[in-house]
């Protein structure tokens, strides 16, 4: 650095300045990303608790004692939406604990035992990556079909899981590498088998682990529309952004607020699981579990 | 018996010669842990794609079970109609398009986050939560908004900004449709790249940025020199995952549009997907999914030859 100029900060700004100017800077970023990530979801909200007939035809920013209502949340009671939820609840949940099975398992594994071309199945998981629901689901559909997983909730599951498993082994993998194999040792050494330095040892240890692939394989199911459109094709059996779909195309008036009043529902558990569990998604993240 | 022969005096199971065997125990334990994921990757990845090279050799009326063998007359048929080449298109405008803008806001985002002190966890519940809603009530929401009465949007945009006519819908027009699309993807799934670069970011020691600093490195120095150069291997890895996910995208178009008005917003997966249900061509239908399939792979084997991400995924912590 030359003697001359004095070190400064960018845009010849001095330090100070510098940081005054990116101060400012962070604070217009935040309040850009509070306005534009928050929007839809308090447009949402707002929706849902204004009359319907005032949604329909005009627009409110707020609802206001006039047009507030709770009535929209009725849709929620009737038979037809509350199958899809509970549809979608149980493949969450089925997902859910098929992923942190088997991801822990596999996990195991390949951290811990040795066994012939094990670096080659790493690689083939990322292949994982490259299954497209539409791609897959399409042959899929005729699959399920003749062996009769079509339209059960079982043949999503199995498809969900899949997807979501390059993700939870690779992130099992990394993060049961990370505990120290002395710990196992020592329950070997106490007389405890290899299953139960599994069971009693690592598994404990894996929490995070396992919350945050818990939390992706649920992001995935709560999320999927594609896998449900294709292979749960019967209205009784479908989740809910499939069954919500095709109610929307058969139903001679669905308002738009009764929509969004189910939407709020079935958004309160993401909101509150982004909120009490980011910490454990970002240690997830951090262990580069790709 | 037990303790003359030496042998274990715990109860033991059915009696296993694991040393007359020919491969290791710890093989055998080892395989068996990775069996399960064996299992379903080729139930749904290995059998599903050999099942459609199959189907694609057959003409296949969707709920008819008759096959019929036409060899590749499918893929012919794929190459010649007018829509494989424009899906083909939109599919690329779409995944760039959405893809370039996914990377900046999302870095953007995570930068953000990193550096912000107060409210963090708030704000980082935010932005988090616009990934892990379902993409059904994006599209909902989306809908509402940009419908002709009541849609706050639609309003703007025909009287402030005078973009669209005052009683047209914006989605059903053919030159915002796609333009629409990829933004509220991108507002949506933005949030994949920023959860990933926050990881990174959060894992640079300070130490770092101290050191820097007694040198007299001012902030865009240490950026380009300490920031940028940690985040290069995840953002390459993340470019990859994005462009597979939105050229593989339907379930957005699909809410939002169903590949209309018209074709303009049909990509190749929306395109496959109306081959089976309004087309009824299961076959040819088939044929598509294994281009798209190819397409995939060579573009992954583009990518890793150029990069190797992998080296980056890889390394441990």
């Amino acid at each position: 650095m030359s003697q001359k100029e004095p070190p400064g900060g960018i845009f010849g700004l001095s330090y100070d300045r510098e940081t005054e100017f990116f101060e400012a800077l962070k604070l217009i970023s935040t309040a850009i990303i509070v306005l534009v990530g928050a929007w839809p979801i308090y447009w949402m909200t707002q929706l849902a608790f204004t009359e319907y007939e005032t949604v329909e035809n005009s627009i409110t920013v707020f609802p206001t004692p006039d047009i507030f209502t709770l009535d929209n949340f009725t849709v929620i009671t009737e038979p037809e939406m509350y199958t899809y939820m509970f549809n979608t609840v149980v493949v969450a949940i089925g997902t859910i604990v098929t992923v942190v099975i088997v991801s822990l398992l596999a996990g195991y594994g390949l951290a811990r035992l040795e066994f012939p071309q094990k670096e080659n199945f790493a690689r083939i998981l990322l292949i994982g990556y490259l299954f497209s629901p539409i791609v897959i689901g399409i042959p899929l559909y005729q699959i399920w079909r003749s062996i009769g997983l079509l339209g059960t909730r079982v043949g999503l599951i199995i498809a969900l899981s899949a997807v979501s498993m390059p993700f939870a082994v690779w992130l099992m993998w990394k993060y049961i590498m990370t505990i120290p194999e002395a710990h196992e040792e020592a329950a070997w050494v106490d007389g405890a088998s290899r299953w139960r330095g599994f069971r009693d040892v690592v598994v404990p240890q894996c929490r995070p682990a396992i919350i945050a692939a818990a939390l992706f394989a649920f992001a995935l199911a709560w999320n999927d529309f594609t896998f449900a459109q294709i292979l749960l094709p019967q209205t009784d059996t479908t989740t809910f952004a499939p069954g919500i779909l095709r109610a929307m195309g058969q139903a001679q008036f669905l308002p738009d607020a009764y929509l969004m009043a189910i939407s709020l529902a079935m958004t309160l558990p993401p909101l509150l699981f982004a909120y009490f569990m980011q910490s454990y998604l970002l240690k997830g993240f951090q262990v580069r579990a790709l | 018996m037990a303790s003359e022969t030496g042998e274990s005096i715990r109860p033991r199971g059915p009696y296993i010669p694991w040393d007359d065997l020919p491969v290791e125990r710890e093989t055998v334990a080892g395989v068996a842990t990775v069996l399960p994921v064996i299992v379903l990757y080729v139930l749904i990845a290995v059998f599903p794609i050999a099942f459609a090279f199959w189907a694609s050799l057959h003409d296949i009326h969707t709920l008819n079970p008759e096959w019929e063998w036409v060899g590749l007359e499918n893929y012919r048929e794929v190459m010649n109609i007018a829509t494989f080449w424009g899906s083909l298109w939109r599919g690329i405008v779409y995944m760039v398009g959405s893809t370039l803008i996914q990377l900046v806001v999302g870095l953007w985002m995570a930068l953000v986050l990193n550096r912000i002190t107060r409210g963090q966890k708030l704000l980082t519940a935010v932005v988090f939560t616009a990934y892990l809603i379902p993409t059904i009530i994006v599209s909902l929401v989306a809908l509402r908004v940009f419908d002709p009465p009541g849609g706050v949007f639609q309003m703007m945009g025909a009287e402030w900004f005078d973009l669209w006519a005052s009683q047209t819908a914006p989605l059903g027009s053919r030159d915002w449709a796609m333009r629409l699309l990829i933004l509220i993807g991108s507002w949506k799934f933005a949030v994949f790249v920023t959860i990933f670069t926050l990881a990174q970011l959060r894992a640079i020691p300070d130490r770092f940025y101290e050191a820097a600093k007694i040198c007299g490195a001012n902030r865009w120095q240490m950026f380009r020199d300490i920031t940028l150069p940690r985040l290069m291997g995840i953002v390459l890895v993340v470019v990859l995952l994005r462009s597979i996910f939105m050229f593989n995208k339907f379930d957005i178009i699909w809410q939002l549009t169903q590949g209309g008005p018209g074709n303009a917003t049909t990509t190749l997966p929306v395109l496959a997907y109306k081959t089976v249900y309004t087309g009824q061509e299961y076959g040819l239908a088939n044929a598509i999914a294994v281009v798209m399939f190819l397409f995939l792979l060579a573009s992954a084997i583009v990518y890793f030859k150029l990069f190797n991400p992998s080296e980056e995924v890889e390394t441990t912590t």
